[in-house]
């Protein structure tokens, strides 16, 4: 047996100890994990390299706490909970058409911070409820959100799986926006109406009224989806226009942050900003330990033998492969499988349209945030629907997330003829 | 005191003296090596001279001028420009300590990136430094740096960088890639202040030939091999046949046109100099490699590459003997000195001659140590 | 553009201090010492 796999098994080992035995965070196991791994291999304990590895994440850091601080000043104004009651007053007889906005809705934190918890834990929460108005069981909601959580993650304009799968080979992330568009927004329907239709009952607008915040709307119209607004032009211009608006996600979101605090109901910037970091922390810390966990793999040698393993997969297996341990190895993170396993499979599959199959590849890391222990998307999806076991959401996601292993793979098979299509 | 704030008190001890090691060594790691000012060296400058601009930045860097006693061409070598691609770097440092210029004018700049030689990429595990054993018992330190200059210098990265030049757009980390930002501008980052300090230079002294010394990791296309822009393809051609004849086998790509930012490609278009760029086979920075220690960065060894050779991964041999440091500042050393040679025998009006850089063969023979000076 | 990153990194940094005394859960809040190490040294210009 090689030592750089006994090295990886005794991380792997770890982790799992911390996260299941010892009912430790994630990030915390990684820590611990990257600590094993340093001493099997006989390295000492250079926190030098710890802190090092947590370094490769201080932008993703930051884009994602003011994206969190963003997304709960539009929560606290009341644009969130006024947007869902215009949708609900619009559509709710049409459940087909219904069902994909709210997943367009909740999947959209996601979209902008590129991170599935950021879309769980805002607009994840503020759908869930209505979505259990309309009928659909908490397990089902949860499934839902987290499903929308992932989506949202791998949707335009922000996919840090694939920024970090292309940035792996020197491929700068530009022209991703169709491709991943195409990935997403069909599945998007596709599992909405799956987890909705067979529940969803059409609600007498004056029982749903009860129960909404139609005040908000009332009362500050519809300037209240300015941030949003914003927020979303900002962002395109930051892409048409970069030498002009280059300003970065995390100015963006700060003053779209600004604006939410003027436009509707007020509140406490101060104390919302820390609530907002503090739902963002477990995810933030997975990053700081991922880089951790990833600057030892490399350091001791096993990132090389992963790599190496993973390329010598006899070409009538790599898609298994792809299709097993990319998911598998989301159980560390999806980012550290983006990092670890997106970057080898995609130069494996050389010849193939890279744009189109990175972004195919970043789907199926998504689904690390599915994978126990971690299954981020899962657990905070559970913790909002009030669900106190996960798994009773997981078991909702296993067949939908082979759909898009399935879906995802044909987006490789097919790469050519997809890009042919734009 | 409440029972979290004294778990809140001893977890904030405990992460404020993980920073402060951490620190510790960061900080050391702005230490510049010595380099000894070997007998050929005429005049240590500045970069800064030719871009005042710089002076007292992080980007400022030693320029070595070897002036040879009669007139001739002019050369200038690059090394860091990547300073996580060893070979480049301490192929200068040689010239530095050992090369006599008889005729001509030869400009060595070291640390072409200096900022980039004060820290790691994170993520790469990379040893800070390596040490070289000279034959009378002392030894040799050198930083292993970064591919690109400290964010601590400049930052943030925007989310995409536009290539002011020609509106070409590469991911945002590439803005502090000095090989992407040449011909550089006054107005813009560091690392293009530090190109275009370096496009001066290369114009103010009428710089004949400019050589950009590079590694790249064994399953990248372009290596062991001469990127050449097109005024310099017949020189370098001539320079292929010529270590061909060493027994040194090297490839010559035409510089792309649609690759910008590259010194191959700009300091050809905005200068008259002849822009060349040299690789090397560096394992140590590939991402098929096995355990990183400085041994890996010296001996380039691996069995990681080994394995990947047999299935056809890469783009150089690799067998268990890898790419020791010694073959691979061989290369460069005798690709400079035949890009002079050639020179010379195009101009023979105007020839540039040197001595005294060590030879391949004898590089492999006695070591990298042999030709190193001992620090006085 | 430079000295503003620095002023959120700073911000996010107290937001996660903030967190990190008020949290009653010494694992949360070894979690946030984890994501505030690299905060502060980028603060600090050190790395």
């Amino acid at each position: 047996m090689p030592f750089e796999l006994v090295i990886f098994l005794a991380m792997v080992g770890v982790f799992a100890a911390g996260c299941f035995a010892a009912k430790l965070p994630v990030s915390l196991s990684m820590l611990l994990a990257a600590c094993a791994g340093l001493l099997v291999s006989g390295n000492g304990l250079p926190v030098r390299h710890l802190v090092e590895g947590t370094f490769g994440y201080v932008d993703t850091i930051l884009v994602i706490a003011t994206a969190m601080v963003f997304m709960r000043t539009v929560q606290e104004s009341g644009a969130l909970e006024a947007l869902n009651a215009v949708i609900l007053r619009r559509f709710r007889t049409v459940p087909a058409l219904l069902l994909p906005l709210l997943m367009l809705v909740a999947m959209f934190p996601g979209m902008i911070t590129g991170s599935s918890s950021a879309s769980v834990l805002t607009a994840g929460a503020v759908v869930a409820p209505v979505l259990i108005l309309l009928g659909l069981p908490a397990p089902v909601t949860g499934a839902f959100i987290a499903m929308a959580g992932i989506l949202g993650m791998i949707a335009p304009p922000v996919n840090i799986p694939a920024m970090i799968i292309g940035g792996g080979i020197d491929m700068p992330y530009v022209g991703f926006e169709v491709p991943l568009a195409l990935l997403t927004f069909p599945l998007a329907v596709l599992f909405s109406l799956w987890f909705g239709l067979p529940h969803v009952k059409v609600v007498e607008w004056e029982v749903l009224a009860a129960k909404l915040d139609l005040e908000t709307y009332k009362k500050y119209g519809i300037r209240l989806f300015l941030p949003i607004l914003v927020v979303a032009v900002l962002m395109v211009l930051g892409k048409t226009l970069p030498q002009v608006f280059g300003m970065g996600l995390p100015v963006v979101f700060l003053i779209g942050a600004a604006l939410g605090l003027v436009v509707g109901k007020r509140f406490n910037i101060l104390s919302a900003s820390k609530a907002a970091v503090n739902d963002a922390l477990p995810v933030l810390g997975i990053l700081a330990g991922v880089g951790m966990f990833i600057q030892v793999m490399t350091l001791t040698g096993v990132r090389g033998f992963v790599v190496v393993s993973a390329l010598s997969v006899p070409p009538a297996l790599l898609y298994a492969a792809i299709a097993v341990s990319i998911p598998l190895f989301g159980a560390v993170s999806a980012f550290g499988a983006s990092s670890v396993l997106g970057v080898p499979f995609l130069l494996a599959l050389l010849g193939r349209d890279q744009i189109v199959t990175a972004a195919a590849l970043s789907l199926i890391a998504s689904l690390g945030d599915f994978m126990p222990p971690t299954a981020l998307s899962a657990i905070f999806a559970a913790q909002v629907v009030g669900e106190s076991k996960y798994s009773r959401v997981l078991v909702k996601l296993v067949v939908p997330s082979l759909v898009i292993i399935g879906w995802a793979l044909a987006f490789i098979v097919f790469s050519k003829q997809i890009r042919a299509l734009y | 005191m409440k029972r979290h704030h004294a778990t809140a008190l001893a977890v904030t001890l405990l992460a404020l003296a993980a920073a402060a090691a951490a620190s510790i060594r960061f900080l050391d790691h702005r230490k510049p090596e010595p380099i000894v000012r070997g007998p050929g060296v005429t005049e240590v400058r500045m970069l800064s001279e030719w871009l005042p601009d710089l002076a007292g930045s992080p980007g400022d860097t030693e320029v070595y001028v070897f002036r040879g006693a009669s007139p001739g061409s002019s050369m200038l070598v690059l090394g860091g420009t990547h300073p996580n691609e060893p070979s480049s770097f301490l192929s200068a440092v040689l010239l530095i300590e050992n090369a006599l210029v008889s005729a001509g004018t030869l400009y060595v700049i070291p640390r072409a990136n200096a900022s980039g030689f004060t820290h790691n990429d994170p993520q790469e595990g990379a040893p800070e430094r390596y040490s070289v054993a000279l034959p009378g018992g002392s030894v040799r330190t050198f930083r292993y740096g970064s591919r690109a200059t400290n964010p601590v210098h400049q930052w943030p990265d925007p989310d995409v960088y536009v290539h002011a030049a020609s509106g070409q757009t590469l991911s945002g980390n590439e803005t502090r890639n000095l090989n992407r930002g040449y011909p550089g501008r006054a107005d813009g980052t560091l690392t293009e202040r530090v190109c275009l300090g370096i496009a001066n230079l290369i114009r103010a002294e009428k710089i004949d030939i400019s050589v950009d010394l590079h590694e790249a990791s064994p399953e990248y296309p372009v290596i062991n091999a001469i990127v050449a822009h097109e005024r310099a393809m017949p020189l370098a051609s001539q320079v292929v046949l010529g270590l061909e004849f060493l027994d040194i086998k090297i490839g010559l790509e035409p510089s792309p046109k649609n690759l910008r930012g590259l010194t191959h490609r700009e300091l050809g278009d905005a200068t008259d100099t002849l822009a060349v760029l040299m690789e090397t086979a560096n394992p140590s920075q590939g991402r098929l490699r096995g355990r990183t220690d400085e041994a890996l960065v010296l001996k380039g060894r691996d069995p990681y590459y080994v394995k990947a050779q047999a299935l056809g991964r890469l783009y150089v041999p690799f067998d268990e003997n890898g790419h020791p440091i010694e073959e691979r500042v061989g290369r460069h050393l005798s690709g400079i000195s035949e890009f002079a040679f050639a020179l010379s025998s195009e101009r023979p009006d105007r020839p540039l001659e040197f001595a005294g850089v060590p030879e391949y063969g004898a590089l492999l023979e006695k070591g990298l140590g042999a030709f190193l000076k001992p620090l006085p | 553009m430079t000295y503003l990153y620095l002023a959120i990194a700073a911000s996010v940094l107290g937001l996660t201090a903030w967190n990190l005394w008020t949290e009653k859960d010494w694992r949360k809040q070894a979690t946030a010492a984890m994501v505030a190490i690299p905060l502060l040294l980028r603060v600090l210009l050190i790395k």
